[in-house]
């Protein structure tokens, strides 16, 4: 395949929109190739999108869908001759998420939340979802074992816990969220800072998280620990979230990545005692992300309108029912993890809820190097992925930020920063926030970028840079990014002028890390106690086997050096 | 005002989407192109010809202008005038399911029953059922935390269960009984009950309901005696399980007797 003349974006290997053809042979990017040619002359053209921190997948996605039968009854489309039903808009099924990323020009979306023991149903789910590649990040922040090989210090036997459970899990790489909150939710309360010691296990958050990093780092996995603060929604949290960082500015990486990725900044960057003097700390978190060089964050912009909101952060979805009189869902996932599910809906006159959406464009703008901060809904919690077009248009257009925020409360002008940012982002700073960055992070080589070798994901769009101002036609950005001319996942035309006309399957990453023998078989005896006597199910029943992973891309990792990552 | 007539001749047994039967979609179209709109019957599509007879003025005109006049056993006809925003709309015999929902405007007569869930979610417009009318009427549907947000809806008979749940606005009344837990979850809406109510007002938090006699859940506070009207009623604050701040009223007199 040859896509002719569009105007390429391709940051990672310096590429800022020049005209140029990219050649597709055998599913990946070449220097010449034969057969179809699509001509793209004066088009955007970039690589396939990369969502680094979605909720696609898993026993938690169902429970919403089942909390929600009048989110169903949202973004129906019926059957088509390539295409099974879609419903849905914040929790849409399967099918529809992978049809829907599609249409957005993304071809890679990663769960972000899988406890081991539901790991399996996380696989059935992802298997369901077409044309995107996909992964699952498995959970380790609340974990028994965890928690006390931490307090025995014993970091050979972590390493060989957290390979375990990423091999049990085909998990690729290690969660943590509210460190320690999931499992003193079991006694009905949470830690509230890095410091307060874990009910029961006399260890801290502080050590949880640190050592989870070093095994992370001692085990070379491709992606660094991808962390969920601990007082997460809660204002006046970003004294948390900076503490949090600083705890792990001296940890060494293994690979050509950062140490730990920070999700959803957004809901960990707020300010205020309360919920009524709550104010954007956005610049203080950017700052932060400005002078040091180990975290990077996603951004968990919100979406007004319906969203669903589902974390292992169980104590957190506690409180958000009680504010919101909602539905709510809470779920004890034994040794491993807790977890909730409340519906929200964010709306515009709400002072709190007007001051969110300011403080994830703040991040975004305020963050000097786009190669730190991806961009993402965390879907569903800040709303649906669908909105990307959206936050595009909103991050390369100073107008249309102005005129958003004449429709808000009010408070979004004296409670952020957003009024006086005057940056507007380029099409290479949102190529690199939606692509390039998210592939670097996550450690996909041939992901987020076109170099030859690379997967042959691309997207073409009915946007001409050379004709457009997006800071003045950001409605011909919205539209243009909404539906992808075309979108080409390895090498197969899967959208073309918007609709999808054809839907193969994807595959999905897992890491393999080796350890030494003798820790595993260490490991695995006092697991194997463990099983007999806390857990509900046997060991032999808990393997993710590998029928449940037909389409799989196994990533080594472990002990011994590996090939650096560029 | 221009009318259609649209008949029909035989029962059938499976159910008919009839979304399209409303005064919105109907005005524009001559009586031609009416008869080929398309409906669904099961799992069959057909031509709305295929199933009614339809007669009537052929010259378009606008919604406020038309009336649409349906007849025969439509107790398995569904939809009907959904989401019409203005113009009348007569059902002479019992409707199916869904009549009204989402309704925006115009006036609903219905000369038989109506099946459940009439007047789902509508917000705007009136409807009339000079029978019964089935469960859910005024209601959410499955999940939603608004039912009917405005207009009003009179039921002649008895009302099912369930009546007026998550009711957001507008007005309900019933002039004989409701089932079990009318109003229930209500966010300030009105409902009036002629005859009696099973346990109204369960986790209301605004709004007011009215009854001529009720079971009272015991979440709720009795204030007072208070005058309406020329009828004395027993005032109740509730559902103090929300915190509510619902009125109920249950009638307890006629002045001057």
């Amino acid at each position: 395949m040859i896509i002719k003349g569009g105007i390429v974006y391709d940051p990672a290997n310096g590429i800022f929109g020049e005209e140029m053809d990219i050649c597709i042979e055998n599913g990946r990017i070449a220097e010449d190739a034969g057969g179809e040619v699509i001509d793209a002359r004066g088009l955007l053209v970039m690589p396939g999108g990369v969502d680094a921190h979605s909720h696609i997948a898993g026993p938690k996605l169902n429970t919403g869908r089942i909390m929600r039968p009048d989110d169903s009854r949202m973004g129906t489309e019926p059957r088509t001759r390539v295409c099974r039903p879609s419903t849905g808009y914040t929790v849409p099924n399967c099918y529809a998420i992978g049809y829907r990323y599609a249409r957005l020009g993304y071809t890679t979306a990663f769960e972000a939340a899988t406890p081991i023991i539901e790991a399996r149903h996380t696989h059935e789910e992802l298997e369901e979802i077409p044309i995107v590649d996909k992964g699952a990040l498995t959970l380790f922040g609340s974990n028994w074992t965890v928690m006390e090989c931490v307090r025995e210090n014993d970091m050979d036997m972590l390493a060989a816990y957290v390979a375990w459970g990423l091999r049990a899990a085909r998990g690729y790489g290690v969660k943590i969220v509210n460190p320690g909150g999931g499992e003193a939710w079991g006694f009905g309360s949470n830690v509230k800072s890095v410091h307060d010691p874990v009910p029961h296990f006399d260890v801290t958050p502080a050590q949880i998280i640190r050592a989870l990093a070093e095994v992370n780092e001692r085990l070379r996995l491709p992606h660094s620990i991808h962390l969920h603060f601990n007082n997460l929604g809660r204002p006046g949290n970003y004294t948390t979230a900076i503490e949090t960082l600083e705890l792990l500015k001296d940890i060494k990486p293994s690979r050509m990545r950062q140490v730990v990725h920070v999700a959803h900044m957004q809901f960990s960057a707020y300010g205020g005692t309360g919920w009524k003097d709550f104010e954007s700390k956005a610049s203080a978190i950017a700052e932060y992300f400005n002078q040091t060089n180990h975290a990077t964050m996603d951004l968990g912009q919100i979406i007004f309108g319906p969203a669903t909101t589902m974390t292992a952060d169980a104590p957190l979805e506690y409180a958000n029912a009680r504010i919101g009189h909602q539905k709510w869902s809470n779920h004890d996932i034994e040794l491993e993890e807790s977890s909730g599910v409340v519906p929200w809906v964010y709306t515009r006159k709400m002072p709190v809820n007007a001051v969110q959406w300011a403080i994830g464009l703040e991040l975004a703008l305020l963050t000097k190097d786009p190669w730190k901060v991806v961009m993402t809904t965390d879907h569903p919690n800040g709303g649906p992925f669908v909105n990307y077009p959206e936050i595009i248009s909103l991050l390369m257009s100073r107008e249309k930020r102005e005129e958003e925020m004449k429709t808000l409360h009010e408070v979004v002008r004296s409670r952020s920063t957003l009024p006086s940012i005057e940056r507007e982002m380029d099409w290479s700073e949102i190529v690199i926030m939606t692509r390039a960055a998210p592939a670097r992070i996550l450690g996909l080589e041939d992901k987020g970028h076109l170099g030859i070798g690379a997967d042959g994901d691309v997207s073409i769009y009915n946007i001409r840079p050379d004709e457009i101002d997006p800071s003045k036609d950001h409605a011909v950005v919205k539209a243009g990014m909404s539906r992808a001319k075309y979108t080409i996942k390895g090498g197969a035309v899967v959208v073309r002028d918007g609709e999808i006309v054809a839907a193969p399957q994807g595959r999905t990453y897992w890491v393999d890390a080796a350890v030494p023998e003798s820790d595993m078989d260490r490991m695995l005896s006092s697991l194997k106690e463990k099983f007999e006597r806390y857990y509900s199910i046997r060991m032999s029943n808990y393997m993710v086997q590998d029928a449940y992973v037909p389409n799989p891309v196994v990533v080594n990792a472990g002990m011994q050096p590996l090939k650096e990552v560029i | 005002m221009r009318t259609i007539t649209i008949k029909l001749p035989q029962y059938h047994g499976v159910p008919v989407e009839a979304e399209r039967i409303s005064p919105d979609v109907l005005a524009g179209l001559s009586i031609r192109e009416i008869s080929e709109i398309e409906v669904w019957q099961g799992n069959r599509r057909l031509r709305l010809s295929d199933i009614f007879l339809i007669s009537g003025d052929t010259d378009p005109d606008k919604p406020e202008n038309t009336r649409v006049v349906v007849e025969g056993d439509l107790s398995k006809v569904k939809r009907l005038g959904e989401g019409m925003s203005a113009g009348v709309m007569e059902i002479i015999g019992d409707a199916g399911m869904h009549a009204g929902n989402s309704m925006r405007g115009g006036v609903l007569r219905i000369k038989g029953d109506a099946g459940d869930w009439l007047g789902r979610e509508m917000r705007g417009g009136r409807i009339e059922v000079d029978g019964n009318a089935g469960n859910y009427a005024g209601a959410g549907y499955r999940g939603e935390r608004c039912g009917m947000r405005g207009g009003e809806i009179i039921i002649k008979g008895n009302a099912g269960a369930f009546l007026g749940e998550h009711l957001c606005g507008g007005t309900i009344e019933v002039m004989g009984d409701a089932g079990d837990f009318p109003g229930c979850a209500n966010q300030g809406g009105i409902i009036r009950i002629h005859g009696h109510a099973n346990l109204p007002g369960a986790e209301m938090v605004k709004g007011s309901i009215t009854a001529g006699s009720a079971r009272v859940l015991p979440s709720f506070a009795y204030e007072d005696i208070v005058e309406l009207g020329d009828m004395t009623y027993k005032k109740y604050v509730g559902d103090l399980v929300e915190n509510g701040k619902g009125e109920l009223y249950i009638a307890s007199g006629q002045i001057g007797k």
